[in-house]
């Protein structure tokens, strides 16, 4: 299992549709251990369909998903994740250690409360995210990148191998993408898969070992250099593309 | 004195209307926290409408059947299966339609709503239902059956409550994660939507149909003005819940007035109160917070103001310099108390945290300055126009003309681009 380029996440045919509508059209794709792959795609792509079919929330019209060889429904807790900003409800009452605690619920059998260790944790993985000062804050008294720190402790406080986020770089500032990526990365060395819902092209090439490009079906799977290319890039982001061939031409250089 | 509080408290209808009124409201308060919070308020509303179906059924089956007149638990579970089939018919016309949910509710509800009003005009030779009794609630008249349906329902309900109130958090809070640590969110859902049909069931015979919803959701909104915490809204709730039964009932007595509406008047007066005091989402705490606020653009000139004269600046210099429609008072007030300056003999001095932050605003100042001057801005436009934009001084933005410029080095001065 801990060997090099082990399949974690494994996913074929998936295809999902909300009404009819196909949101994920037979994606089929294989990804290793011990990376951090980037998702990109425009907007409405079917990005955070792909997380949410990964986590076992949508089940898929047609095709599988399994995680360490499980199918996704079966694989609970294997898997955590880092929800986008707007998926939040950051007026809910709750609290910065209690949203930290929340990757401990697994752990806690349900007749019981959470313990000393269990708060132990959560703190320890707030710590790892520089939150630990915060822990009394309602979440919405944050700021973007101290929200997105600790949605990350809390995937850290599940202890899964596999971790998903989505647009964690969304509304950061510069200095705050970087201390997210330095997570990321040390989490990355820890052995950790994970998967990155990325919404900016300029950096992508630079963060991550592999992409993937969606837009509907998957347009390309392999590192930055395979898939930026400009031909891709224009059939998925059309009219958009003058922005990016700049781009396209620097990472040539 | 005793006429008032201690008298209506010897009766025993008051007594009944008190106990019975108490344990809806603290189970209803309990419940309503969840309803807010996943926005399901016309749904309860729904719940209560849909339940004079299931009255009118289960009144005939019992009658027909065993010829039991108006037997209570037989309406009760009437109501439950009324409820619940109107939650089933809206999630199945939400799913399988383009209509959205609140729609699919607003046609399921009044239609179940009016088969049991034309139900009970149909049958009224054996049906001897009060619509009205119905719709209005009488928590007067409250009978015992009703006082232990309502004990046992709430006993019920908050022991799943308690039990599993993580497994509620986390899927309101954040279903994905819930399904994702292997949650039955579905169930869950089913669950929450049973537990709210009996607690509106239990509710409806003393306050009503119409203002059972109100029962439901102003207490739990009122201690949401109060609380960041899920377990101490509840708690919270279920106190706003009884005050308000209380509250209202002696209004009723005082006033002799319909009981629902006495308490219903009195809990909303209760939300506006809070809502108008609250320390954190209050009005009052809105207000003041606003008036207080120093914009950001008259500490910053202050403090550049203070740079450029480079020693202790009197009030009448910053006074020429910046402009506070407000006065300079409290800014300076506040500025001091965070440490950005210190007042000495002379007049008004930087901290070193307050040079600090000076150096930076001043520093992007002469950016904006740079930049503009390349973009060619008119000389005599430059100063105003930077003064302004030099407010605009986040990292990524100074880093972001940093680059475009090289490094600039003084006021005014041309910058050569490499
Ligand atoms: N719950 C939903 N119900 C209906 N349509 C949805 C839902 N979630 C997403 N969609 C649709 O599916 C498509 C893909 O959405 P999403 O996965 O959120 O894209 P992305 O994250 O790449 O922006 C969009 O067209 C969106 O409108
Ligand atoms: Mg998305």
């Amino acid at each position: 299992m801990t060997t090099k380029s082990t399949s974690v996440i494994k996913v074929e045919h998936l295809t999902v549709s909300y009404h009819a509508k196909p949101a994920l059209l037979d994606v089929t794709i294989d990804i290793d251990s011990d990376q951090l792959i980037g998702v990109i795609g425009p907007n409405g792509a079917g990005k955070s369909t792909f997380i949410k079919a990964i986590l076992g929330f949508i089940k898929p019209d047609i095709g599988t998903v399994l995680i360490n060889g499980k199918s996704a429904q079966k694989a609970k807790g294997e898997v955590a994740y880092v929800p986008q900003r707007g998926a939040v409800d950051w007026d809910f009452p709750i609290t910065v250690q209690e949203v930290a605690l929340m990757g401990r619920y697994q752990q806690i059998p349900w007749y019981t409360s959470p313990k000393r260790k269990d708060r132990q944790a959560a703190l320890e993985a707030l710590e790892m995210v520089r939150m630990e000062d915060f822990v009394d804050r309602q979440i919405g008294e944050l700021s973007g990148g101290q929200q997105q720190r600790v949605f990350m402790a809390r995937a850290l406080a599940q202890g899964s191998d596999i971790l998903l986020l989505d647009e964690p770089f969304a509304g950061v500032d510069a200095a705050t993408e970087r201390a997210i990526l330095e997570v990321l990365e040390r989490a990355k060395q820890s052995g950790k898969t994970l998967v990155v819902v990325h919404h900016d092209l300029s950096t992508a090439a630079e963060y991550f070992d592999k992409l993937i490009l969606i837009k509907q079906r998957l347009y390309a799977y392999g590192t930055p250099r395979m898939v930026l290319r400009e031909d891709l890039l224009s059939k998925v982001y059309e009219g958009r593309l003058r922005i990016f061939s700049d781009l396209i031409k620097e990472e040539s250089q | 004195m005793y006429e008032l509080f201690i008298a209506p408290l010897t009766e025993t209808y008051f007594q009944k209307a008190l106990i019975g009124g108490s344990i809806v409201a603290i189970v209803a308060g309990v419940v309503g926290c969840l309803v807010v919070l996943r926005r399901m308020a016309f749904l309860g509303d729904a719940l209560s409408h849909a339940m004079i179906a299931g009255v009118a059924g289960g009144y005939l089956v019992m009658k027909m059947l065993f010829d039991l007149e108006a037997h209570a638990p037989g309406m009760l579970l009437g109501s439950l299966i009324a409820a619940i089939t109107t939650v089933a018919l809206i999630s199945f016309v939400a799913r399988i339609s383009r209509v959205k949910e609140d729609t699919a509710i607003g046609i399921m509800y009044t239609g179940i709503f009016a088969l049991g009003v034309v139900a009970v005009s149909i049958f009224r030779h054996y049906i001897h239902i009060d619509l009205m009794h119905f719709i209005m609630g009488d928590i007067l008249g409250v009978a015992d059956t009703d006082l232990w349906v309502s004990a046992f329902v709430a006993a019920g309900v908050l022991t799943v409550l308690i039990l599993f109130f993580r497994h509620f958090q986390i899927a309101t809070f954040d279903p994905v994660m819930a399904a994702s640590i292997g949650l039955p969110v579905l169930f869950i859902d089913y669950v929450l939507t049973t537990c709210v049909s009996l607690v509106v069931v239990s509710a409806v015979s003393m306050v009503g149909v119409i203002l059972v919803v109100g029962l439901l959701i102003t207490p739990a909104a009122t201690a949401y003005l109060l609380s960041d915490r899920l377990d101490r809204m509840m708690a919270l709730a279920a106190l706003f819940g009884v005050t308000s039964v209380i509250g209202g009932l002696y209004l009723c007595v005082w006033l002799d007035s319909a009981g629902g509406g006495a308490i219903m008047l009195f809990c909303t007066l209760q939300f506006l109160v809070v809502l108008t005091v609250a320390p954190k989402y209050g009005l009052l705490a809105r207000w003041l917070r606003l008036r207080n606020l120093i914009p950001q653009q008259i500490i910053e000139d202050i403090l550049t103001t203070v740079l450029r004269y480079d020693k202790p600046t009197p009030l009448s210099v910053i006074r020429q310099y910046v402009e506070s429609p407000k006065g300079l008072k409290k800014p300076l007030q506040r500025m001091i108390e965070d440490g950005l300056l210190q007042e000495t003999a002379g007049g008004y001095g930087l901290t070193p945290a307050g040079d600090k932050e000076a150096n930076k605003v001043l520093k992007a100042h002469r950016l904006w300055e740079a930049y503009l001057e390349t973009i060619g801005t008119p000389k005599e436009e430059l100063h105003p126009t930077a003064h302004q934009l030099e407010h605009i001084s986040d990292t990524n933005t100074v880093k972001y003309l940093g680059e475009k410029l090289g490094k600039p080095q003084n006021d005014q001065r041309d910058q050569e681009k490499q």
